[in-house]
């Protein structure tokens, strides 16, 4: 008896042990390789974006058998997790890039150059130039953007009714004038309950602005120049609609944002971006709003955009299948897919002409926008730039210093930090 | 010959007992081995490599690369606007929390030793907060100071202004003071708990015969025994809260804001390597943090008279 179990025993061991040797032997003769694993990392988005940006995968993975793409996302903090994660050679193959985090990579020698893999069936000139030079140093390409968005003028079509406006505003002196008109105290108590314009005095929503009489932001090194008068005659013109009480800011009356300020009908125009469209939409289904190209201020048109990329790992173990899973996200059928749900705006002409993007009554200002947006992007440090610009620039909003003052101040701190930084 | 004859006149005891003496030495430090090794990798290599580093420009991105660039962190630490802005945060919160936790565990310990009916659900209830981790208390607590929170909804109740606490700088650290006392009052009125239940009784006995009052028996007999514990708690306290980060990188998203109100000088390390990835302008901060840490506690010794540890 004892001697049977025995034997049953070393029989399944051996057995055991065969079949799991021997494994390899035979699938590499019945089945098909393993599959290259392809690392793609982002930051988080809503759940439908993270839908669909799955589905998109889960196409791909069909039509590259040999391939299998694992995305990780990273909740938090994500150039920090990212930047570490380069340094200790756990990089992702393929991740997203902001536009404004790009020069410090680009030049860290970090990311691969993607000009020996673009194919002329790629068709890069189907890309805006405007959103490839955020990712482009000289000649050589690192990124492939996205999707983007620009900032076009929000406003609320009933409000601007009742005001006795029958269009928004060409120009930023109409808007002036507009702003005023839509200002309105009803109960007279002195604070107005609904402004004409809705601020968000940062840096990255200010910067056409700056440069609409001719200024810059930085200088060719990288430091900061905000504070030189060419660029201090466009925001000054903010800084007084604010001072004139025909402009607010969200913190003032208890808002979260500029989208919240135009649903809640606090404001009657702000500037936003895409991203407030579906927010709009969901959150005040009966705002009755409209959008339009940001107002020329000096007769020059001049907004923003803001473009995510992906690159590509210098260090990465499977360049081939990772330029693969570039090329798919960023072609034809992958971006058209990407951006039919309209919550990110196509970087290819010609999935915008295929989704009728510039026919769209919300959206063709936005897409209108970037041919001559200026791309948000500060060179190798903007966050001190950002910063100090941000902290001044609000303390001129609310009348502690001249603009002047604050913006040189604020410029000064900039350059000592980032010479310092060195 | 000379030497021959010395080694005969020494005697053969000493030899015996050097060599007892080298054994025992050997054995000791064998058992310690495992320590040491812990020890030497986990807290003497780090010093002694963040002291390396502070004088070595260090490039991490693209490529491990040293430059030895001498005492220029150090300069820079003492020009750096945002440095200053970390200390006096940091020393704001040093002298606030430290007193009033030190206190608060005094009051809560001396209270729970009254004999109160239901000692132990107390002692539970106030040790709770010690116990959770601190980034789940920051998450519940940004829940609580939000601007449609729980604490503006009292205080709106009770007619009292509200605040928005985790966007004005003007109040944002004196949330995460408030959430600190809180939380770490408990733990240090344990230790003072411990501390009371081993005054002699008699002591007590003996004042109320003299005819000392509550309050005499309190300042005469509990604080001058207490005394040894309050250093102890005193010293922990202030190292604790030199080094506060958690709570402020949670509640600032690693930025330190609202206009650095929340800027600590370990959240300026950290962003200083992570961030902008300068490992040696980091160890140069920390440095500066070490430094101050050993003058306070060193101040404190002095003060507190003899060396109670």
């Amino acid at each position: 008896m004892v001697s049977t179990w025995f034997k049953k025993i070393i029989l399944s061991i051996s057995l055991a042990s065969l079949s799991t040797g021997c494994q390899p032997l035979w699938q590499a003769a019945h089945s098909t390789p393993k599959p290259v694993i392809v690392k793609l990392s982002g930051w988080g988005a809503s759940p439908i974006e993270k839908k669909l940006l799955l589905e998109v995968l889960k196409d791909f993975e069909r039509s590259h058998p040999n391939i299998q793409v694992k995305f990780e996302v990273i909740a938090d903090q994500y150039m920090d997790v990212l930047k570490t994660r380069l340094i200790g050679d756990a990089a992702p193959d393929v991740f997203y890039l902001d536009a404004v985090e790009a020069p410090f990579l680009m030049q860290a020698n970090v990311l691969e150059p993607l000009n020996s893999y673009i194919t002329k069936d790629f068709d890069l000139p189907d890309f805006s130039p405007n959103l490839l030079q955020p990712f482009q140093v000289g000649n050589t390409l690192y990124g492939l953007p996205k999707d983007y968005s620009t900032l076009a003028l929000f406003y609320n079509k009933k409000l601007f009714r009742a005001a006795r406006l029958e269009n928004p505003p060409k120009t930023w002196n109409e808007l002036f004038a507009n702003a005023k008109q839509l200002t309105r105290d009803r109960d007279r108590d002195g604070k107005p309950d609904q402004y004409g314009l809705g601020l968000a005095p940062e840096l990255p929503r200010l910067v056409y602005l700056a440069r609409a009489f001719g200024g810059e932001i930085i200088n060719r090194n990288g430091y900061a120049t905000f504070a030189e008068p060419k660029a201090l005659r466009g925001l000054q013109a903010i800084v007084n609609q604010y001072r004139n009480r025909a402009a607010v800011l969200p913190s003032d009356v208890g808002s979260s944002s500029g989208s919240d300020l135009l649903g809640q009908g606090k404001v009657a125009m702000v500037i936003e971006g895409n991203w407030a469209i579906p927010y709009l939409q969901d959150n005040f289904p009966k705002l009755e709003f409209g959008t339009a190209e940001i107002p020329s201020m000096n007769q020059r048109p001049g907004t923003m955009v803001f473009t995510v990329a992906y690159v590509m790992n210098h260090r990465a173990p499977h360049k081939k299948e990772a330029w693969a899973l570039i090329s798919y996200l960023t072609g034809k059928a992958g971006m058209k897919k990407w951006t039919s749900s309209g919550f990110a705006l196509p970087t290819r002409k010609s999935v915008a002409q295929e989704l009728r993007y510039d026919g769209d009554v919300l959206r063709s200002p936005l897409v209108a926008g970037v041919t001559y947006a200026i791309p948000w992007q500060l060179g190798r440090y903007p966050a001190p730039i950002t910063n100090n610009f941000n902290n001044q620039f609000l303390s001129a909003l609310l009348g502690q210093q001249s603009l002047q003052t604050a913006l040189q101040r604020a410029q000064k701190d900039a350059n000592t930090q980032i010479q310092s930084s060195q | 010959m000379g030497t021959a004859s010395m080694r005969t006149l020494t005697p053969p005891v000493r030899v015996h007992q050097n060599n007892i003496k080298f054994e025992e030495n050997l054995t000791g430090y064998l058992f310690m081995a495992p320590t040491l090794l812990v020890l030497g990798m986990f807290v003497a290599l780090p010093i002694l490599l963040a002291f390396f580093l502070a004088f070595q420009k260090v490039r991490l991105l693209g490529g491990l690369d040293f430059e030895f660039v001498g005492l220029r962190h150090f300069a820079r630490l003492t020009q750096d606007e945002r440095i200053g802005i970390a200390l006096k945060n940091t020393l704001e919160y040093v002298s606030i929390v430290v007193p009033l936790q030190t206190v608060l565990a005094l009051l809560l310990a001396v209270t729970l030793n009254a004999g109160i009916k239901g000692q132990k659900l107390w002692r539970v209830l106030y040790f709770l907060p010690t116990l959770t981790s601190s980034a789940v208390l920051t998450l519940i607590f940004m829940w609580i100071y939000n601007a449609d929170g729980l604490l503006n909804h009292v205080l709106a109740r009770l007619g009292l202004p509200t605040y928005n606490w985790l966007g004005d700088p003007a109040v944002a650290l004196k949330g995460i003071m408030l959430m600190n006392i809180w939380s770490t009052a408990p733990f240090f009125m344990v230790i003072y708990l411990a501390a009371l239940q081993d005054i002699p009784q008699a002591l007590y006995e003996a004042a109320m015969l003299d005819g000392a009052n509550g309050w005499d028996r309190f300042r005469y007999i509990t604080l001058p025994h207490l005394k040894p514990v309050t250093f102890f708690v005193v010293a922990t306290g202030i190292i604790g809260t030199f080094q506060l980060f958690d709570q402020s990188y949670i509640l600032s998203g690693g930025s330190g804001g609202p206009n650095n109100a929340t800027l600590t000088i370990v959240l300026a390390i950290y962003q200083a390597v992570f961030r902008d990835l300068q490992l040696g302008y980091g160890a140069a901060i920390a440095f500066l943090l070490a430094l101050i840490i050993i003058t306070a506690t060193l101040i404190q010794r002095r003060l507190c008279g003899r060396d109670p540890l």
